[in-house]
C-alpha cells in the first residue's frame, strides 16, 4: 500500500503530503502525539475519509472497502447496541454475505480467541467496557481481512488482558499474514508487535522516525536488544518534545 | 401511567404487584365513584352500576337505532387503524428522507412545519366538503396521525451515530444496508414512540370527527345520538370504550416495542 496524503479539517491542515509504503503483510505501528492525526490517517488508509489531496493505492488501486477487503478496529466504542455479542462480531461477515455457516463457526472460533465465551447473547450495555473494545477486535479479525487497521485497541484492557490479546493478535496474523497498521501510545507495545514502527508530528502530521524492528519473534520484552530500542524510540519521542517546546518558545519570543 | 410502571408490570416475576395494585385503584376509583354520585343524588351524574347496566343493555339491545355496540365500536376502529397506517406509512419515509437529506428538509422547511400546528380538527371542513365516509374519517386521522410519526422519524435519524455508520461502510456495506442495519435499527424506538403519541391524536380526532357527522355509526357518534336523548350513562359507555380500546392498541404497541427493544428495555428494567 502506498499513501501520499494531504488532509484538511476546514482550516485545519492535519497532513501536508504525507508520505507512506506499507509492505504487504507488514505489522506497522504508528505512535504519535494526541490529536495529531493518527485516526484520520487510518480513515483515509480505509478509504472511508477521502483525503483533501492526494490518494492511497492498495495493490495500485484507489482504497475502496466494497473492494478491498478492509478491517477496523476503531479508538472509540463501535459496538452496535441493537446487536448481541454474537451478532455484532458477524457483523462485518454479514456485510459481505458469507453463508451462515461459515459466519457460525468464525465467530464462534474468534469468540474463544477473545475470551467472551459464554457472553454470546450479551448486548452492549451489559459488557464491560473492555469487554466491548473486545468484541470490536473480535468483528475486525472475524472477517479475514487483508488491512487490519486497529486505533489504540487495547487502552481499555487491563494489563494481563492487552497482553493476551497482543500475543493473539500475533499469532492470527503469523497464522495467515496480513497487513497491519496499528496505532499505540505505548512504545513498549509498538516495539512488542511491529515490524517497523512510525514516528508521527504533531500537524500538520510528518514521520520523523521509521525505525523498523528487527528483533526476532517472540519478542523478549526484558531482553537488552528490546529495552535498547525502546529506549531509543523514547529518546526521538522526547526531542521531538523538545522541539516542539523551544519551537513554541522561540515563536514566543518572537510575538 | 407511565412507561418505566408499565415496564414493571410485565417483568416476569415481579408482573403480580402491579397488577394488584391496578386493581385496587380501579375499585378505589369506582368506590370514590359511587359515594359521589350518591351524595349528589341527581340523575345528570350516574353512578357506576348504571354505566354497567347501560353497557349490557347497548350490548344486548343495540342503541335506539337498531346498530349494535360492536358495529359502532369496529366502525371507529377501522377508521382509526386505516388512518393511522397511512399515516405511519407516509410518516417514516418521509421522516427517513428529511433526516437523510438535511438539505431538503431545510429546503421545505417553511412549508412542512406550520403544517404540524394546524390541528386535525381544522381539517373537518375541508374533509366534509372533499370527503365522504370512510375516505372522510381516514383522512382526517391520517392527519392526526402523520406529524408525531413523522417528526419523531426526523428527530431519530439525528440519534444516528458516524462511528456505527463507519462500522459498516468500512466492512462495504452499501447505503442501503446503511439505512436498512444502522439507521433503522436506531430510528425504530423513536418511530415507536411517534407512533403511540399518533395512537392518541387518532383516537382524538376520530371522536371529534364522528361528532361532525356524516356517519350513522361510530362511537363518537352514538355519544352525540345519546346526547341529544340526555342519556348520561349511554355517553359514558361510549367514553369508556374509547379509552379501553385505545388502551388496548397502546399495550399492543408496548408489547411490540418491549419484543423489539430487549437491547434497550433491559437497561429500564
Ligand atoms: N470530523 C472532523 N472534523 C473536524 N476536525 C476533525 C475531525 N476529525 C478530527 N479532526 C481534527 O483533526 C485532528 C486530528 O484528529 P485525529 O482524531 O486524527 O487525531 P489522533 O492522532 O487520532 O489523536 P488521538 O491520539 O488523541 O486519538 C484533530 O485536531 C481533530 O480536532
Ligand atoms: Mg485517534
Amino acid at each position: 500500500m502506498r499513501a501520499e496524503i494531504t488532509h484538511r479539517y476546514g482550516d485545519l491542515l492535519v497532513h501536508d503530503g504525507l508520505r507512506l509504503a506499507i509492505r504487504e503483510n507488514e505489522f506497522l505501528c504508528i505512535c504519535g502525539p494526541s490529536g495529531c492525526g493518527k485516526t484520520t490517517l487510518l480513515d483515509i488508509f480505509a478509504g472511508i475519509v477521502k483525503p483533501s489531496a492526494g490518494e492511497v493505492l492498495i495493490d495500485g488501486e484507489q482504497a475502496d472497502p466494497k473492494r478491498h477487503n478492509i478491517s477496523f478496529v476503531f479508538q472509540e466504542a463501535s459496538t452496535l447496541p441493537w446487536l448481541d455479542v454474537r451478532a455484532n462480531i458477524g457483523t462485518g461477515l454479514r456485510i459481505k454475505k458469507r453463508p451462515k455457516a461459515e459466519i457460525g463457526r468464525k465467530v464462534d472460533d474468534i469468540i474463544g480467541v477473545v475470551g467472551l465465551r459464554g457472553f454470546e447473547s450479551y448486548y452492549p450495555h451489559q459488557l464491560s467496557g473492555g469487554m466491548k473494545q473486545r468484541v470490536s477486535i473480535a468483528r475486525a479479525f472475524a472477517t479475514d481481512a487483508d488491512l487490519v487497521l486497529m486505533d489504540e485497541p487495547f487502552v481499555s484492557l487491563d494489563q494481563p488482558t492487552r497482553e493476551k490479546m497482543q500475543r493473539e493478535v500475533l499469532s492470527i496474523w503469523e497464522h495467515r499474514r496480513r497487513t497491519i497498521v496499528f496505532v499505540t501510545h505505548n512504545l513498549e507495545e509498538a516495539v512488542f508487535l511491529g515490524d517497523r514502527v512510525i514516528m508521527l508530528s504533531t500537524k500538520p502530521a510528518r514521520i520523523v522516525a521509521d525505525i523498523p524492528v528487527d528483533l526476532p519473534r517472540p519478542r523478549n520484552p526484558v531482553s537488552a536488544d528490546f529495552t535498547a530500542l525502546r529506549a531509543r524510540c523514547a529518546n526521538l519521542l522526547q526531542e521531538m518534545h523538545a522541539d516542539d517546546a523551544s519551537q513554541e518558545s522561540a515563536s514566543k519570543h518572537e510575538a | 401511567m407511565s412507561t418505566a410502571s408499565l415496564a414493571g408490570r410485565w417483568a416476569g416475576g415481579r408482573q403480580f404487584r402491579p397488577v394488584v395494585l391496578n386493581v385496587v385503584s380501579i375499585v378505589a376509583f369506582l368506590v370514590v365513584w359511587h359515594f359521589a354520585s350518591a351524595l349528589v343524588n341527581s340523575p345528570f351524574f350516574p353512578p357506576p352500576y348504571k354505566i354497567v347496566q347501560a353497557f349490557v343493555n347497548l350490548a344486548q339491545h343495540g342503541d335506539t337505532m337498531g346498530n349494535s355496540l360492536w358495529a359502532h365500536c369496529w366502525a371507529s376502529l377501522y377508521r382509526v387503524l386505516v388512518g393511522f397506517a397511512a399515516g405511519v406509512v407516509l410518516g417514516v419515509p418521509l421522516g427517513l428522507l428529511m433526516g437523510l437529506m438535511p438539505g431538503f428538509y431545510a429546503a421545505t422547511r417553511s412549508i412542512v412545519e406550520p403544517f404540524r400546528f394546524i390541528p386535525p380538527i381544522a381539517w373537518i371542513p375541508l374533509a366534509i366538503i372533499f370527503f365522504s365516509g370512510l375516505p372522510r374519517f381516514a383522512f382526517l386521522i391520517f392527519i392526526g396521525s402523520f406529524f408525531p410519526v413523522f417528526t419523531s422519524t426526523l428527530v431519530g435519524v439525528s440519534r444516528v451515530e458516524q462511528i456505527h455508520r463507519k462500522v459498516a461502510v468500512v466492512y462495504g456495506a452499501s447505503r442501503f444496508y446503511v439505512l436498512t442495519h444502522i439507521v433503522l435499527p436506531t430510528v425504530l424506538p423513536d418511530i415507536m414512540g411517534g407512533m403511540r403519541v399518533a395512537l392518541g391524536a387518532a383516537w382524538l380526532t376520530i371522536v371529534a370527527a364522528e361528532l361532525s357527522g356524516g356517519t350513522s355509526i361510530g362511537l363518537g357518534r352514538m355519544m352525540v345520538n345519546y346526547a341529544e336523548l340526555l342519556q348520561i350513562s349511554e355517553i359514558v359507555v361510549g367514553m369508556v370504550l374509547i379509552g379501553a380500546l385505545g388502551f388496548a392498541m397502546n399495550e399492543i404497541l408496548l408489547s411490540i416495542e418491549r419484543r423489539l427493544f430487549r437491547w434497550r428495555w433491559q437497561v429500564t428494567l
